[in-house]
């Protein structure tokens, strides 16, 4: 049965690529059914209605015969991938690329890759042989690249494009090395649990760079922002949404099936707390709100993989029950992230698309002509924000359960837990502050251009997906405990236990019960203020407006003057670009001041690297000249040199 | 075995080495070239000890072959292509002469920590191979011209041709009688490129050559 759902989704994909070539409503229909046929087969293994299923063909692909399975960690990441590919693609089919850039090629085009990146990213989550990995994992970055630089004629995104293509290739080295270390140790391409092969655990730390790389772990993350923006709003919402977990999905699957060095819990949950302060500190500053959600998701891949880095820690202490409830946590964290975020993106990129930008200090008041996207995009930035009763707070809520109980029992991993509490705490504050800034500037107030006042409302095809994650993104805070079996499965999948599979499930129901509270609460609040209002009708005023006449548009808080306080708390750590010019004379013409945000890992850190490791080889070129004379020379020295070394450490070889 | 008549034509091919590494003119390192081919060619005269047609066949061939073929090959292709007389050189004539002589007491040097048999010990075919080889190298480092270049592989030849004498009592002729065609075919094939890059790019200086390295 699963076999033939999958096959049938493969099989949808790959026609639905041909006919996209020509035209769009035979691909529509062919992608939906194919996730559709995704998430069936997703939810079918998640729940427990369909045992685990393990595929073994004679059918070899690159000498290797392929091997499929699907357990429930695979399941829960396809179920992530079919949500998020259908809303996606009924997205894609009205999103007008072409009108921005008077390339026409540029739907078909892209409708062909969105298949295959679907299909890699599919592949690699259902496969069980690292030679077949590598090549879905190689193939899934590809089709990703080509989606990302669909807008081709611009600099910026052949720029992001390319950025995205060299740090992926530099993550994939890593992976190369791990899988073919991994197949020489164990004579066998073939994946599956090794756990008492313990010479295998350093392998870990490859894995954690590769993979670690494409999630966009802090400071590996600097491909991932520029990408995000500059990718159109489906692809944005995908790749964020589902490929970088696809980086989570890696960590997940080989910290399981392998094992891993005693300090690897310790690594992961410091990364992962950098990764959730700087991430967020980043996105507040923002003035790009696609680069602003971009951060996030370096945050949010903080906060699962502290959830990770506690389960990885958990089996050191007496009682690792909370490592079980922190995993189930971040796996729960994983879903909500991917579906808010891509909830996050598509409304991004509908602002964008009606706006024609993405700089937040030139937008504002969009509630009144877009105001589908704004009630759902304020949904998706509340539960980013980890407000109850949304989605994002479920999952942190589990994390934090897990940390407590760390921390009351004492030990080495209380230590490690108490400041990542602090962490996952101080980044739910700024993330809030971020949202209140992306939502506040983007949504409310006055339209700061025509062009912004025009807005309007994108049409059926891109609503009916914001309006769908929307309502997922409130299921899932007020019916938590659904997804609980599907948790249990995967962390079973992760990692065989006996007891404690089923840890998430009452501290679910329990926030589930708070949730809907909260929920009747706010909605018999927002009813009695929406009578009131009936009753008494509105005057519509000037707020006060700190003496001045006339208010103008001018005087919104622009984007950086926002987060100015509190960005400026951190400046020793976001180095913003700064220019000044201060008023002189008794008469002063022109004064500004401006700061702007800057890729500061990317500029202070790698760009410098990158620069010193082409200066030596610039110089190692010079070896290489096309004078004969010299190159016999090098003969010379090298086989004097071999001389030397075979006459004083030849007799003790 | 004639040890003392074996070392004295060593130590004439040896001198005639820096006579190559000194030589100002194209016409004089080939004819340095050309009188130590002919020592070479006489060496298995003293090294076996009773008279074998083959071995007077090979000798008097590698005599022919190193002392008057080739040469003359090399002043024909020197005639042919115009080529200046004079040696432009990239490590100057003095330098060249102090590298080749440091060399040659470093080879003597190397021969007497080397585990060599006790009929070996006494004679200077190793330090006198290894001499050859580093003088070859300096010529083929040193000099700019092609021609003067063939001239430094064949010296380099040489000395492995003094390598290859070590072996005479172990292996047959047919050795030397490969390292000879070795030599030929080389001469050959270089004759024909000097003659090619000389019709192709009209000169013969090899700095001129570097665009190819690509």
């Amino acid at each position: 049965m699963i076999g033939a759902l999958l096959l049938f989704a493969t099989v949808a994909l790959g026609l639905g690529a041909l006919a996209g070539r020509w035209s769009s409503r035979p691909w529509l229909l062919l992608t939906l059914a194919a996730t559709a046929a995704l998430a069936a087969a997703g939810l079918a293994v998640g729940t427990g209605l369909a045992p685990d299923w393990d595929w073994r063909s004679a059918f070899t692909l690159g000498g290797q015969p392929l091997h499929l399975r699907l357990d429930g960690l695979s399941a829960l990441f396809l179920v992530l991938l079919a949500g998020v590919g259908a809303a996606g693609t009924a997205y894609a089919f009205a999103y007008p690329i072409h009108t921005h850039s008077s390339d026409h090629g540029a739907p078909a085009r892209g409708r062909f890759w969105w298949n295959g990146l679907l299909f890699h990213l599919g592949f690699v989550l259902v496969n069980a042989n690292g030679l077949h990995f590598l090549i879905g994992w190689e193939l899934f970055t590809v089709c990703a690249y080509f989606l990302i630089v669909l807008d081709r004629r611009k600099w910026a995104v052949r720029q992001a494009g390319w950025l995205y293509l060299a740090a992926s290739h530099a993550g994939t080295v890593a992976l190369f090395a791990f899988f073919a270390l991994l197949a020489s140790a164990t004579g066998s391409w073939d994946l599956g649990p090794l756990r008492t092969r313990t010479e295998l655990a350093p392998l870990f730390w490859l894995a954690l760079f590769g993979f670690g790389l494409k999630a966009g772990l802090f400071p590996l993350h600097v491909w991932l922002p520029s990408a995000h923006a500059n990718a159109p709003g489906h692809v944005s919402a995908l790749l964020s949404g589902v490929a970088i977990k696809m980086g989570v999905y890696g960590l997940l699957r080989f910290s399981g099936w392998l094992p891993v060095p005693a300090s690897a819990g310790w690594v992961v949950l410091g990364l992962g707390a950098l990764g959730t302060f700087a991430g967020i500190v980043f996105a507040l500053v923002q003035t790009d709100l696609k680069r602003l959600l971009a951060y996030c998701s370096v945050e949010n891949i903080g906060i699962i993989l502290i959830g990770l880095g506690a389960a990885l820690l958990a089996p050191l202490t007496a009682d690792g029950a909370w490592g079980r409830l922190a995993l189930a946590g971040a796996l729960l964290h994983t879903w909500n992230h991917g579906f808010a975020k891509a909830l996050l993106f598509l409304g991004a990129g509908a602002v964008a698309h009606a706006t024609g930008t993405r700089e937040m200090t030139r937008l504002g008041g969009l509630w009144r002509g877009m105001p589908v996207t704004t009630l759902t995009f304020l949904v998706g930035a509340a539960s980013m924000a980890g407000l109850p009763p949304l989605a994002g707070f479920a999952g942190e809520w589990l994390i934090y359960l897990g940390l407590f109980e760390a921390v009351v029992g004492h030990g080495p991993a209380g230590w490690a837990a108490g400041p990542a509490v602090m962490a996952l705490a101080l980044a739910g504050a700024l993330a809030l502050a971020t949202f209140i800034k992306a939502g506040g500037l983007v949504f409310l107030g006055t339209p700061r251009s025509p062009a912004v006042a025009g807005a309007r409302d994108p049409g059926g095809w891109m609503r009916g997906p914001l309006i769908a994650l929307a309502v997922l993104v409130m299921l899932l805070g007020l019916v938590p405990f659904a997804a609980a079996p599907l948790l249990a499965r995967a962390a079973g999948a992760w990692r065989p236990l006996a007891e404690g599979v089923t840890a998430s499930a009452p501290p679910l129901a329990t926030l589930a019960r708070f949730h809907l509270l909260l929920a009747a609460v706010l909605l018999a609040g927002g009813v009695v203020l929406w009578r009131r209002t009936r009753a008494q009708g509105v005057t519509l005023g000037p707020t006060w407006d700190c003496g001045y006449a006339q208010p103008s548009r001018r005087m919104h808080y622009t984007a950086g003057g926002f987060s100015g306080t509190i960005g400026g708390w951190f400046t020793w750590f976001l180095r913003p670009a700064r220019s000044l010019r201060r008023p002189h004379g008794p008469f002063p013409d022109r004064a500004f001041t401006r700061e702007d945000p800057r890729e500061t890992v990317l500029e202070d850190l790698v760009r410098p690297t990158g620069a010193g490791v082409l200066r030596i080889s610039t110089a190692v070129r010079r070896l290489q000249h096309g004078r004969l004379q010299s190159y016999i020379l090098y003969i010379l020295i090298g086989v004097g040199a071999l001389g030397l070394i075979v006459l004083f450490h030849g007799g003790r070889s | 075995m004639n040890t003392s008549g074996l070392n004295l034509l060593i130590g004439l091919a040896m001198g005639l080495n820096l006579l190559a590494l000194g030589s100002g003119r194209v016409s004089s390192l080939i004819r340095a070239v050309s009188f130590q081919g002919m020592a070479l060619g006489a060496m298995p005269f003293l090294l076996s000890h009773e008279f074998s047609p083959w071995v007077t066949l090979v000798a008097i061939a590698t005599m022919v072959g190193k002392g008057w073929v080739i040469p003359l090959l090399l002043g024909r292709a020197m005639r042919a292509a115009h080529i200046e007389r004079e040696i432009d050189p990239l490590i100057g004539f003095v330098p060249s002469l102090l590298l080749g002589a440091g060399g040659t007491i470093a080879a003597i040097a190397l021969a007497r920590s080397l585990p060599l048999r006790p009929e070996h010990a006494g004679t200077l075919l190793v330090p006198g191979a290894v001499a050859s080889i580093l003088t070859g190298f300096i010529l083929l480092i040193g000099r700019n011209k092609a021609l003067s270049q063939v001239c430094g592989y064949l010296i380099l030849e040489n000395g492995i041709y003094l390598f290859g004498l070590l072996l005479i009592h172990a292996t047959p002729l047919l050795v030397e009688a490969g390292i000879l065609l070795d030599v030929t075919v080389g001469v050959f094939v270089i004759g024909i490129i000097v003659d090619r890059i000389q019709r192709a790019f009209d000169t013969l200086d090899t700095r001129k050559l570097t665009v190819l390295r690509e």
